[in-house]
């Protein structure tokens, strides 16, 4: 496979494994540096992924086992993540600025457990099919759709503690 | 609109049993100003979602890893051209050598040449030395 192909092949889907990384990783930064080293991993075994059906799912999977990884070491490595992404993603930043609520339900997800957060994120915001998504977790449709309807409903729950604080 | 739909397809989305469609839908109608009051408190969920989705990374992604592999290919033939001509040089140069060695080596050969003319010397002074045996032979035969 050469580079040309290569990258038109995974380039498509790059911002997809960003925004999943930041998810995750919740630092932009470090999101940019996972998104860096599977395009790394996949460029190495650029041979292989013709093979695969879904070179997109594929990357995807990669993507949420590295990023749990290094959560895993850093966890390990008595590190704290970086909540800096409030300040430094501007692009964002000044569309939300506007409005609270959006900035909120952020926030609310990132207190989310892993596996929720990662569902949450492939099926709300990057809209996959729930058979994709069970792909890419290696799960079955059902536990995602248990473990979604737990996110949204997390999120929910918060929002509406906040919305009737905020009333009363 | 209507409003009873919206509010079913809600509750089947915190479920989990929407459809992509349906949850289409469900964005759409928050991502209006004119949302019902008790349905409300959802929007900004929904408009989250459609924002997350607007982000992009800053990054370039860097796959030049064939430059990266030509160069360790390099590496690879700079590191054995240079063992082999440590290697050769090795053998080459062993039956050369350095001036020092050269310097002991003749002073050695000096030194066994001149071991060698005193042990000389010393034999034919042991040779004769015999007469003195001769000497003894002779005394002993007057003197018995």
């Amino acid at each position: 496979m050469k580079q040309k192909e290569f990258i038109a092949t995974v380039l498509p889907f790059k911002d997809k494994l960003y925004r999943l990384a930041k998810r995750i990783l919740v630092s932009g930064d470090e999101a940019e540096d996972a998104v860096q080293e599977v395009y790394l991993k996949l460029w190495k075994g650029r041979n292989k992924i013709s093979n695969y059906k879904n070179p997109e799912a594929f990357a995807v999977t990669m993507t949420k086992n590295y990023c749990l990884d290094r959560l895993k070491s850093k966890q390990a490595s008595n590190l704290k993540i970086v909540h800096s992404n409030y300040k430094t993603s501007e692009n964002i930043e000044k569309k939300i600025e506007a409005n609270d609520g959006v900035q909120l339900v952020f926030r609310i997800m990132e207190t989310l457990p892993e596996q929720q957060r990662i569902i949450l994120q492939l099926r709300d915001v990057e809209q996959f099919e729930f058979s994709e998504i069970a792909k890419m977790l290696d799960s079955t449709e059902t536990a995602v759709r248990v473990n979604l309807s737990r996110a949204r409903k997390a999120v929910r729950e918060e929002l509406i503690k906040k919305h009737n604080y905020g009333i009363s | 609109m209507e409003l009873a739909r919206i509010e079913k397809l809600l509750d089947a989305y915190f479920e989990g049993n929407t459809s992509l469609a349906e949850e289409a839908i469900l964005r759409n109608y928050f991502a209006q100003n004119e949302v019902a009051p008790h349905l409300a408190a959802y929007k900004p969920m929904f408009d989250g979602f459609t924002l997350a989705k607007k982000e992009v990374s800053k990054q370039d992604v860097q796959v030049t890893e064939k430059q990266f592999t030509v160069r360790r290919w390099w590496y690879g033939v700079a590191a054995s051209v240079v063992l082999a001509i440590g290697v050769a040089g090795f053998m080459f140069s062993e039956p050369k050598l350095t001036q020092e060695e050269q310097e002991a080596l003749v002073a050695f050969e000096k030194t066994r040449e001149a071991m060698q003319m005193m042990s000389q010397n010393f034999n034919e002074g042991a040779e004769e030395l015999s007469y003195i045996s001769t000497f003894t032979k002779t005394k002993n035969k007057i003197l018995k």
